[in-house]
């Protein structure tokens, strides 16, 4: 098996030392398509939401004040950019890191609100991301060690071991809590229910393609077939 | 039932850590009945942890031995046709680092290896993109926190 199996047409690489960006046809694809829409969060507004009242016939507008609308944007942008890393990058290593990136920033972008039910699930999915590093560096380093290697390049050429197996189970425990997919939904799910409604989506899109992306890594590391 | 008892019960956000953390404990439990099968043929390689000190190298556990500049230190790169200079300052003291290796056996455990003493070129040569990543990860940590602080802490309105 080699890489192109799965990602399709084999593009190009970017050398930075050891860790190699590469690129197949699977691969750029997600990458383009969330460059493209972090392009289009940075340059929106955000929405107002609109509640309405009972026993009245007003409405209560809910807004985002600018100094929060300029934090989030730039934490979004920030999200955006480690989501796009996440989906080139060629090393277990730098990818983990892309993951640890986008759950700091993903509590920032909702740590501005003033809803305390929003921040009391952002403060639980701190937790999660917080407990979640430690399977997600510890399934890198038993990578790193039942391989020898960390570069995805060349574990496609190492046969699996037993070790590389509970190596990569760690590891996708440890994204999965990272990016609150399911079972660990509820966090993740609250932490939407508030006003700024498109930076608050690349938290979404983050979670779904990380985990697209770390299914590709896993069969790459496993080579079920 | 009691499978959709179970299933509201993961939507109460309160829950989530305690659940993820039992399922974590469940699998590194599991981890004690795999085999330890290392790979002989490491990429990072170490020494033998006590075999530096054993030796009374003052610079021990880190001495990669080399000449700056001249002759390249042990350091190996998963790519070497893409880290050409790997190795070249690895054995870089300064002068003060160089004094204070004279007098003592510890120096390569002590604090003053870090600033111009020994230089890990893992970290900043050939993967150096990683050391670029965990410094952004605490800056935006230190964003979130600091705007956080400002915003909500220091200027704060009762409403």
């Amino acid at each position: 098996m080699d890489l192109s199996t799965l990602g399709g047409q084999f593009i190009g690489i970017i050398p930075l030392g050891d860790i190699v960006l590469y690129f197949t046809t699977f691969n750029l694809f997600m990458f383009a398509a969330v460059l493209a829409f972090t392009v289009l969060i940075a340059i929106s507004r955000t929405e107002s939401q609109v509640e309405a009242q009972f026993g009245t016939l007003k409405d209560r507008e809910k807004k985002v004040g600018k100094a929060e609308f300029k934090i989030r944007r730039f934490l979004a942008i920030v999200c955006g950019l480690a989501t796009a890393g996440a989906m080139v990058t060629g090393d277990v290593f730098d990818f983990t890191l892309f993951v640890a990136l986008i759950g700091i920033v993903n509590i920032g972008i909702v740590a501005a609100v003033k809803e305390i039910d929003v921040l009391d699930s952002a403060f639980q999915y701190g937790i999660i991301a917080m407990i979640a590093s430690l399977p997600l560096f510890g399934g890198a380093a038993f990578i790193l060690a039942s391989s020898g290697t960390l570069s995805l390049l060349e574990i496609v050429n190492i046969p699996t071991t037993t070790l590389m197996l509970f190596g990569s189970i760690l590891l996708f425990l440890g994204v999965a809590g990272e990016t609150g997919v399911a079972p660990f939904f509820a966090t993740k799910a609250e932490m939407f229910r508030t006003p700024g409604s498109p930076f608050l989506l690349i938290i979404h899109l983050s979670s779904l393609m990380v985990i697209v992306r770390i299914i590709e890594i896993l069969l790459i590391i496993n080579k079920p077939f | 039932m009691r499978l959709g008892r179970l299933w509201n019960s993961l939507a109460t956000p309160k829950r989530i850590p305690r659940v993820f953390s039992i399922i974590l404990g469940l699998v590194l439990l599991a981890g004690f009945i795999v085999p330890l099968t290392y790979n002989d043929n490491q990429l990072y390689p170490r020494p033998t942890p006590q075999l530096q000190i054993s030796e009374k190298d003052p610079l021990a556990p880190y001495d990669r031995g080399g000449v700056p500049l001249k002759e390249p230190g042990i350091v190996k790169a998963q790519y070497p046709n893409y880290a050409p200079a790997e190795g070249m300052i690895t054995g870089y003291l300064s002068p003060i680092s160089i004094g204070v290796s004279n007098t003592t056996l510890y120096y390569g455990t002590s604090i003053y290896s870090s600033p111009g003493g020994l230089i890990d070129e893992i970290l900043y040569y050939s993967r150096g993109f990683d050391t670029f990543l965990e410094s952004s990860i605490l800056m935006m940590a230190f964003v979130v926190a600091s705007w956080v602080a400002i915003h909500f802490t220091m200027r704060r309105r009762e409403d």
